[in-house]
C-alpha cells in the first residue's frame, strides 16, 4: 500500500510540475517584457500595465488583445495577462491586479455592475484604471480615464441603414425587429438610445420587437425564426443584429423561411460591429450594412493612452473612438480594417 | 427486470415496473396530458401560432439542439447522466468543417464527424471502462476541447475559404434539411433502442451497472458505443451550426450543452439511467421549442422563457422521481 501510495503522490507531483513547466512555457508569448528601441522605451521600461479585459476564447478580445501587445510591445512596458471570459472571474482577477499594484489597470467591463464596487477599491488604493470599449457603471465614471467605443453612434448608423435601405426599395412603410446584445449591459443601452434617435425620424418605419439575443449566435438564429414566422413575409420589412454575427443568422432564418434578402424588395439586414464574415455578407448583397467598431482601432487608441498617460503627458479623461458606418458604399474603405476578427 | 447474458430484457425499457399501481394514474402522462391542453389553449388563443410558417419555425428552432439531446438520450439511458463538453465540442466540430471546406463537402463533413464522434467516444471509453465520473470528467474533457478551440482559431472567428455547405442550409419542401436529419436521427436512435442487442443492454447498464458487469454484459463498449452515437450527433449540429451562421468562433456552442440536456429531462427520461426513449426526447425538445414560442408570440421577454424552460424541467424531473419512487414500491 505504501509502494502505491508513493507512486500516486509521485505521479501527482510530476503532472504538478508538468503543469507550471507549460505554465511557464506558454505565459511567455503574452507576458513577457516587450521588446524596448521604440520612442519612449527608456523612459517606459520598468512600468506594468495589468490588462484585465475580454479573453481570447473572443473573437473581438483576441485581436484586441493581440493589437494592444503589439503596440506596446516597443516601449518597454511589461503586459500582465489577466484577461478572462466571465464576469466574476473578472472581478477576481480586477481585485488581484489591485493588488500588485501596477501602474495602470486596463479594464474592459464584462458587468458593469460588477465592477463598480472594485473600481472604487482601486481608487481608494491609488491604482489608476482605465476603461475600454463600454463606459462603467455611472457611480464611477469619475474615478476612471477610459478610451471608450461610440455605442451610441453605432445604434444611429444601423438606423440609417435601415432607413436608407428601405427608402432605397421605395417603401412608405415598414416594420423592423430587433435581436439587441444583453440587454443589461450599457452599451446594449447606448445603442438602442442612438438607434432609437434616428428611427424616430422616419415614423413610417416602426420597431415591432425588440428581443434579447444575449450576443448569442445560435440564440439569434432560433429568435429570428420565430419572429419572421410570426410576422410573415409581409409583416417584416428589417431587421438589425446588433453584432455581425448575429445578423448573419438572421439572414440564414430568413433565407430558410422564404424571405427575399436585400435587393429591391428583400429584408434589409443591417448590424453595427463589424466582422470579416458581415463584410463578405456585404459584398454578397445581403447583409445592407453594419459600423466598425473593430478592436484594431480601438486597440491602437488604447495603447497610445496608455504611452501618453505612464510618461506622464496627462490625456483627457475620457476619449472616444470614431465610428464608421459601412455599407456597399463605403466597403472597400473599411473591409480590411473589419476583417481581423 | 430480468437480465439475460445477451442482454435481452424482460420488460419494455422505457416502461417502470408496475407493481400494485396499475390503477393509479401515472403522474408523468398526468402531466403531460395537463400541459398539452394549456398549450392548445394558450396556442389557439394566439395569434398566428396556428399557422403554417410558425409550425416550421417551431421545427426548424427544434432542429439544432434536438439532434444534440437524440444523442444525449442514448447516454443518459446507459447511466452515464450528461455531458457538459458538448458547446466546446460542437465548436471544434464546426471549426474544423469550415476550415476543411476547400477539400470538398464529403471530406470536410467526413472529418467534422470524424472529430465529434473520437473526442466524445473517447470520453465514453474512460466513463466505460475505468467507471470515471462522467460530470468531472467532462468538465475536463470541456476546457480542454475549448481550450484546443481557442488555442487553434487564435480567438478569431474561422470561416471558409470556398464555402461548400449552402447545401446544408436548404429547403427541401419548405423544411431545413436539419429537421430531416432530426427525425432521420431520432429514428434511428430508436430503432438502436429497441430492435438492437447493444440498445437493449444501454437500458440493463443504465439501470444497474453493476448487475449489468455481474450478469456478463460488456458495459465498456455498450458505453462506448452511446457516446460514439452521442459524438456523431453532436458532430451533425456543429455542422449545421457552422453552416448556418456561415462562421465558428468559441462562442458558437452557446448553452447547447444545457438545452440538450433539458430537452431529454422534457422527455422523460431519467437522468439517472434506465429509462427514456428517443421519442420522448423528440417530444421533450419540440414541447420547450412551443413553449418558447407561445411566449415570444404573446411578447413575453427571454429571461421569462428561459425560467418557464427551467420550471418545466424542473417539474418532469420531480414528476420522472416520484414515477420511479413510485414503481419500486
Amino acid at each position: 500500500m505504501f509502494r502505491t501510495r508513493s507512486r500516486r503522490a509521485g505521479t501527482a507531483a510530476g503532472s504538478l510540475a508538468l503543469v507550471l513547466l507549460a505554465s511557464a512555457c506558454g505565459g511567455a508569448d503574452d507576458a513577457g517584457p516587450s521588446a524596448s528601441g521604440a520612442p519612449g522605451a527608456a523612459q517606459l521600461k520598468g512600468k506594468t500595465v495589468a490588462l484585465v479585459g475580454y479573453g481570447k476564447a473572443n473573437s473581438w478580445g483576441a485581436y484586441y488583445n493581440q493589437v494592444f501587445n503589439e503596440q506596446l510591445a516597443a516601449t518597454g512596458v511589461r503586459i500582465d495577462d489577466m484577461t478572462s471570459m466571465d464576469p466574476g472571474t473578472q472581478v477576481q482577477k480586477f481585485n488581484q491586479s489591485v493588488a500588485q499594484k501596477p501602474d495602470l489597470i486596463v479594464l474592459a467591463i464584462w458587468d458593469t455592475a460588477a465592477m463598480a464596487v472594485p473600481i472604487k477599491k482601486a481608487k481608494q488604493a491609488g491604482v489608476p484604471v482605465l476603461v475600454v470599449d463600454g463606459r462603467p457603471d455611472p457611480s464611477v465614471q469619475n474615478d476612471v480615464m477610459s478610451v471608450l467605443s461610440d455605442n451610441v453612434k453605432l445604434g444611429e448608423f444601423a438606423a440609417q441603414n435601415i432607413i436608407e435601405g428601405l427608402r432605397g426599395q421605395g417603401r412608405r412603410s415598414g416594420n423592423v425587429i430587433v435581436l439587441t446584445g444583453t440587454k443589461s449591459m450599457l452599451v446594449t443601452q447606448d445603442r438602442m438610445q442612438g438607434f432609437h434617435k434616428v428611427m424616430a425620424t422616419a415614423p413610417e418605419y416602426k420597431v415591432v420587437a425588440e428581443e434579447d439575443a444575449n450576443w448569442d449566435p445560435t440564440l439569434s438564429g432560433k429568435i429570428a425564426q420565430q419572429l419572421l414566422a410570426r410576422f410573415g413575409k409581409d409583416g417584416v420589412q428589417a431587421a438589425y443584429g446588433m453584432a455581425d454575427y448575429m445578423a448573419l443568422p438572421i439572414v440564414q432564418a430568413a433565407k430558410q423561411a422564404g424571405f427575399p434578402i436585400g435587393g429591391t424588395d428583400g429584408l434589409i439586414v443591417t448590424s453595427s460591429n463589424c466582422f470579416k464574415a458581415g463584410i463578405e455578407s456585404i459584398r454578397a448583397g445581403e447583409l445592407y450594412g453594419t459600423a466598425t467598431e473593430d478592436p484594431g482601432t480601438i486597440a491602437k487608441q488604447t495603447a497610445d493612452y496608455t504611452v501618453r498617460f505612464l510618461s506622464g503627458q496627462k490625456p483627457p479623461q475620457s476619449e472616444t473612438v470614431k465610428e464608421e458606418r459601412v455599407t456597399k458604399a463605403t466597403l472597400d474603405q473599411f473591409a480590411e480594417q473589419c476583417s481581423h476578427a | 427486470m430480468m437480465v439475460s447474458r445477451s442482454g435481452r430484457a424482460e420488460a419494455p425499457p422505457d416502461t417502470p415496473p408496475a407493481t400494485g399501481a396499475r390503477r393509479r394514474p401515472d403522474p408523468l402522462r398526468l402531466a403531460a396530458g395537463v400541459l398539452v391542453l394549456i398549450l392548445l389553449a394558450a396556442g389557439a388563443s394566439t395569434d398566428r401560432f396556428l399557422t403554417l410558417d410558425n409550425a416550421r419555425a417551431i421545427l426548424a428552432s427544434t432542429a439544432f439542439v434536438g439532434i444534440t439531446a437524440i444523442g444525449a438520450t442514448l447516454v443518459m439511458i446507459a447511466g452515464s447522466a450528461v455531458s457538459l463538453a458538448v458547446s466546446q465540442t460542437a465548436t471544434v466540430v464546426a471549426m474544423i468543417f469550415l476550415a476543411t471546406q476547400p477539400l470538398g463537402l464529403g471530406t470536410s463533413l467526413l472529418l467534422a464527424l470524424l472529430c465529434g464522434v473520437t473526442v466524445t467516444a473517447v470520453q465514453g471509453a474512460v466513463i466505460g471502462y475505468w467507471a470515471a465520473n462522467p460530470i468531472v470528467l467532462t468538465i475536463a474533457a470541456g476546457f480542454a476541447t475549448g481550450g484546443v478551440a481557442t488555442w487553434i482559431s487564435d480567438g478569431t472567428t474561422v470561416s471558409a475559404e470556398v464555402p461548400r455547405y449552402d447545401v446544408l442550409n436548404s429547403t427541401p419542401l419548405g423544411l431545413p434539411l436539419a429537421v430531416y436529419v432530426l427525425l432521420a436521427v431520432t429514428a434511428l436512435a430508436q430503432w438502436t433502442l429497441r430492435r438492437t442487442t447493444a440498445g437493449r443492454q444501454m437500458y440493463l447498464v443504465g439501470e444497474n451497472r453493476a448487475a449489468a458487469h455481474a450478469a456478463g454484459l460488456p458495459v465498456g463498449r455498450v458505453t462506448v458505443v452511446a457516446w460514439a452515437f452521442f459524438g456523431a450527433c453532436i458532430g451533425l449540429t456543429g455542422v449545421f451550426l457552422a453552416s448556418f451562421n456561415t462562421g465558428a468562433n468559441s462562442a458558437l456552442g452557446g448553452t447547447l450543452t444545457l438545452d440538450a440536456i433539458a430537452a431529454v429531462l422534457a422527455g422523460g427520461t431519467a437522468i439517472a439511467g434506465g429509462r427514456g426513449s428517443a421519442l420522448r426526447t423528440l417530444g421533450g425538445a419540440l414541447l420547450i421549442s412551443i413553449i418558447s414560442d407561445v411566449l415570444l408570440l404573446r411578447g413575453y421577454s427571454t429571461g421569462i422563457q428561459i425560467l418557464v424552460k427551467g420550471l418545466l424541467v424542473l417539474a418532469v424531473v420531480l414528476t420522472v422521481h416520484l414515477r420511479s419512487v413510485r414503481g419500486r414500491r
